[in-house]
C-alpha cells in the first residue's frame, strides 16, 4: 500500500464510522418515530380528557379499538413485505381483500359453517395471488401493471357479485346475518382482543422466522438485489416470485375474512387503498424500494405507526383530512426510506 | 380490412413497430366496432359514432402525459387527483368571498381568469412533487404518483370539506366547459381534445424532446451518457401530464358547474388502459399517442357496447380488467410474429 492508500484506508475508517451511526438510526429511528406519534396523541387532547380516561388515546377501550382495526393490515403486511423484498409489487391486494370480504360474508349470510367458509376463501386468495403470479412471472406483464388490472378484475368481480341496489352483503329482513359471524374479529376472548388478532401475530411471527431463518427469505432478498444474479445462482426465480404472490394472496384473504367479521357485513370497497397502507408500512419499515433487504417486524411496526395516525388524527381534526395527511405521510415516508435506506445500498 | 392485409404486406417491412401496432389496434377496432354494430342495436348510427369519441375526450387528453411518461418508463397515477385538485380550487377561488353563512358557498372571489391560472399552478405544483421525487429521488414513479394522487385529491377533500362547492359561482365559470360549436352538439373540450392531440403527434414524431423520450424509455442510462439531461426532460414531462389534468380538471368542473373533490375518481386507471390498448410498453421506448387514440375509442366501443347490452354499470371494472389483459398478450403476440 502506497500514501496513497493510507489516505484510502483513513477515508474508509471515517466512511465505516458513518456507517456505523446511520446504521444505527435506521436500526431503531422506527420505534422512535412509533413512540413520538403515540406520545403526541396522548398529551394533545390531554385537556379535555384525562390520563387513560374514557376518551384517551391511550385508555384501554381505544387501543383495543385500534389493534383490533389494525388486524387486516397486521395479517397482510408481512407477505407484502417478502414481496417487495424480492423486488416485485401487488397493488391489488385491496381489491382481493375486498373480494374475499364479499364472498366470506355472502357465504356466512347462506348458511355456510365457519371454518368451510374461511377454508374456501383461502383457497380463492390462492388462486387470486396464482394469477398475479401467472401474469408477473409467467408472461412477463410488469409487475404494476399487471397487478392494477386483476385490481380492476377484482374489485369489479366484488361489485358484481354484490345485488343491485345494495351497497354490501348484509343481513336483510328476509335473510338474517348470523351475529356469530362477529366472534372471529371482534369478540374478546383474551385481553379483549378477539381470535384474528392473535391470529395476526402468529402470522407475523410466522413470516418473521420465514424471512430471517428460512430459505425462502434468503432467496427473496437475493431476488430483489440482483434477479440475474439470483437466476445464474441456481434460484428458480418464477418459482419463487409465483410462491411470494400465491403467499400474498393467501393473506389477503385472510385479511378479507377479519374485515367482514369485523364488520359483519362483506362490503365490496373496504379494501380499496389497503395497498398504500402497505406500502407505507413497508416503506417505513424501512424496505428499500427496488427490493433486496427489510424486515417484516419493522412493517408491523410501520404498520401500528399508520393505524396511530388514522385513528389518533381522527379525534383530532374532521374525517375529511383523512386522504391529505395519508399522502403526506406517505410522501414523509418516502423521503425517510430515501435518507436512511439508499446510502446503504449505495455502500 | 381485407386492404388492410395488403397494404401491411407490401409496405410491412418498411413500417416501424410502433406503426405496425397502431394499425393492428385500428384493425382490432374495426372487428369490434362490425360486432358492435351486428349485436347492439343502432350502434352503427353516425351520432353514436360521433359519441364514441367526444364522451371520452378527458381521458384521451390525460392519456396523452400518461403516455409520453409511460414511453419513457414512468408511471403517473396523480392525475385523477389533479383533476380534482384544479376543479375544487377553480370553483374556490371564484366564488363570492363573504357572501353566505356557508362556509362552503364562500371563496376568494377571484376573476374566473385568475382562478384558472392559479389552479393550473397548483396542477403544476403537483407535477413539480412528482418530477422532485422521482427525477431527483430517483424513486419508483408508481409509489410517488400514487402518494401525490392522495395528496391532491385530499387537499380537494380538505377545501371542499368532503363534498363540493357549487354554489354562488360567477356565471362564467360554466361557460367554457359548456359551448358547442355552432350548429352541432360538439363541446369546445372536444376542440381542446383534438388541438391536444395533434400537438402531442407533431411533438412526438417531429422534435428532437420527443424522440429522446423514447431513448430514455429504452435505456436511460445511455440516454443520460450520450448527452441528455434525464432529470430536466423527466420534469418536462410529469409539468406536462399535471398541466393537462389541470385543464381537464379546469374542463370537467365548468362543465357540470361544480367543484367535487370525488370527481374523476379512478381515471388514472383509464388513461393508463388506453395507453396500454394503444401498445405502449412500460418496458422501454415503445408506444405512440395515435396509438393511444385509438385504444380509447376502443375502450369506448366496448363500454359503450357493453352498456347497450344492458349490463349493469358495475361490470365496468371486471370489463376494463379483461380487455386491458387481453389487448396486452395479443399485442405481445402480434409483435412476436412480426419479428419471428
Amino acid at each position: 500500500m502506497s500514501v496513497k492508500g493510507v489516505k484510502e484506508e483513513s477515508d474508509q475508517l471515517q466512511r465505516e464510522r458513518s456507517l456505523a451511526v446511520r446504521a444505527n438510526i435506521k436500526r431503531f429511528y422506527i420505534y422512535v418515530v412509533l413512540a413520538l406519534i403515540v406520545i403526541l396523541f396522548s398529551v394533545v387532547k390531554l385537556g379535555q380528557v384525562e390520563m387513560f380516561g374514557r376518551g384517551h388515546f391511550l385508555s384501554p377501550a381505544s387501543v383495543i379499538n385500534l389493534l383490533r382495526t389494525a388486524v387486516p393490515i397486521m395479517t397482510l403486511s408481512g407477505a407484502f413485505t417478502l414481496l417487495m423484498i424480492s423486488g416485485y409489487i401487488d397493488l391489488s391486494v385491496g381489491s382481493a381483500m375486498s373480494l374475499s370480504a364479499v364472498v366470506f360474508a355472502l357465504m356466512i349470510l347462506n348458511g355456510f359453517p365457519f371454518l368451510l367458509a374461511l377454508v374456501i376463501v383461502l383457497i380463492m386468495g390462492i388462486a387470486m395471488g396464482a394469477l398475479n403470479g401467472l401474469l408477473v412471472m409467467k408472461l412477463r406483464i410488469t409487475p404494476v401493471i399487471a397487478t392494477l388490472v386483476t385490481l380492476s378484475l377484482f374489485k369489479g368481480i366484488a361489485l358484481l357479485i354484490v345485488p343491485g341496489g345494495l351497497s354490501a352483503i348484509k343481513g336483510s329482513a328476509e335473510k338474517v346475518m348470523p351475529p356469530w359471524i362477529n366472534f372471529y374479529a371482534r369478540k374478546a376472548v383474551l385481553l379483549g382482543m378477539p381470535w384474528a388478532f392473535f391470529v395476526a401475530l402468529a402470522v407475523i411471527a410466522i413470516l418473521v422466522v420465514v424471512q430471517r431463518k428460512t430459505i425462502l427469505g434468503k432467496y427473496a432478498a437475493a431476488i430483489g438485489g440482483n434477479r440475474t444474479a439470483a437466476e445464474l445462482s441456481g434460484i428458480n426465480v418464477v418459482r419463487m416470485g409465483w410462491l411470494l404472490y400465491v403467499i400474498v394472496g393467501f393473506f389477503a384473504a385472510l385479511a378479507g375474512v377479519a374485515r367482514a367479521s369485523y364488520m359483519s357485513l362483506g362490503d365490496p370497497l373496504s379494501g380499496d387503498l389497503m395497498e398504500l397502507d402497505n406500502i407505507i408500512a413497508v416503506l417505513l419499515g424501512g424496505t428499500a424500494f427496488s427490493g433486496g433487504e427489510g424486515s417484516v417486524a419493522k412493517t408491523i411496526i410501520g404498520a401500528l405507526i399508520i393505524m396511530c395516525v388514522t385513528t389518533g388524527l381522527m379525534t383530532v381534526i374532521p374525517a375529511y383530512w383523512q386522504t391529505v395527511a395519508k399522502g403526506s405521510v406517505l410522501l414523509l415516508a418516502v423521503v425517510l426510506n430515501h435518507l436512511l435506506v439508499r446510502e446503504k445500498v449505495k455502500a | 380490412m381485407e386492404t388492410k392485409q395488403e397494404h401491411k404486406n407490401t409496405v410491412g417491412a418498411r413500417l416501424s413497430n410502433e406503426s405496425f401496432l397502431t394499425l393492428f389496434m385500428i384493425g382490432v377496432l374495426v372487428v369490434l366496432f362490425g360486432a358492435a354494430c351486428a349485436v347492439v342495436p343502432n350502434f352503427y348510427l353516425p351520432q353514436n359514432m360521433l359519441n364514441l369519441i367526444t364522451n371520452n375526450w378527458f381521458i384521451i387528453i390525460l392519456g396523452i402525459g400518461v403516455t409520453f411518461l409511460l414511453i419513457s418508463g414512468n408511471f403517473d397515477m396523480s392525475v385523477g387527483g389533479v383533476i380534482a385538485l384544479t376543479g375544487v380550487l377553480s370553483a374556490y377561488f371564484c366564488q363570492g368571498a363573504n357572501v353566505s353563512q356557508n362556509a362552503l358557498a364562500n371563496g376568494l372571489g377571484l376573476p374566473y381568469g385568475v382562478a384558472v391560472a392559479l389552479a393550473l399552478l397548483c396542477a403544476l405544483g403537483i407535477g413539480a412533487i412528482n418530477a422532485f421525487f422521482i427525477a431527483r429521488l430517483k424513486v419508483p414513479s408508481i409509489i410517488v404518483t400514487l402518494g401525490t394522487m392522495m395528496l391532491a385529491r385530499g387537499i380537494g377533500q380538505v377545501i371542499t370539506r368532503g363534498a363540493q362547492r357549487n354554489t354562488s359561482l360567477p356565471d362564467v365559470f360554466g361557460v367554457v366547459g359548456n359551448i358547442a360549436i355552432r350548429g352541432t352538439s360538439i363541446k369546445i373540450s372536444v376542440v381542446i381534445m383534438v388541438v391536444l392531440v395533434i400537438a402531442a403527434f407533431i411533438f412526438e414524431r417531429m422534435t428532437v424532446p420527443g424522440r429522446r423520450t423514447y431513448l430514455i424509455g429504452a435505456n436511460a442510462e445511455a440516454a443520460r451518457l450520450s448527452g441528455i439531461t434525464v432529470g430536466r426532460h423527466l420534469t418536462f414531462l410529469y409539468l406536462t401530464s399535471a398541466l393537462l389534468a389541470g385543464i381537464t380538471g379546469i374542463l370537467l368542473a365548468s362543465e357540470f358547474k361544480a367543484g367535487v373533490s370525488s370527481r374523476a375518481m379512478g381515471y388514472e386507471f383509464d388513461a393508463l388502459v388506453v395507453s396500454l390498448l394503444g401498445g405502449v410498453s412500460i418496458a422501454g421506448g415503445f408506444g405512440s399517442v395515435l396509438g393511444m387514440f385509438v385504444g380509447a375509442v376502443i375502450l369506448s366501443v366496448v363500454t359503450t357496447s357493453a352498456t347497450g347490452l344492458l349490463l349493469s354499470p358495475d361490470w365496468q371494472f371486471t370489463l376494463k380488467g379483461i380487455v386491458t389483459f387481453i389487448a396486452i398478450l395479443a399485442q405481445r403476440f402480434a409483435l412476436d410474429r412480426r419479428k419471428g
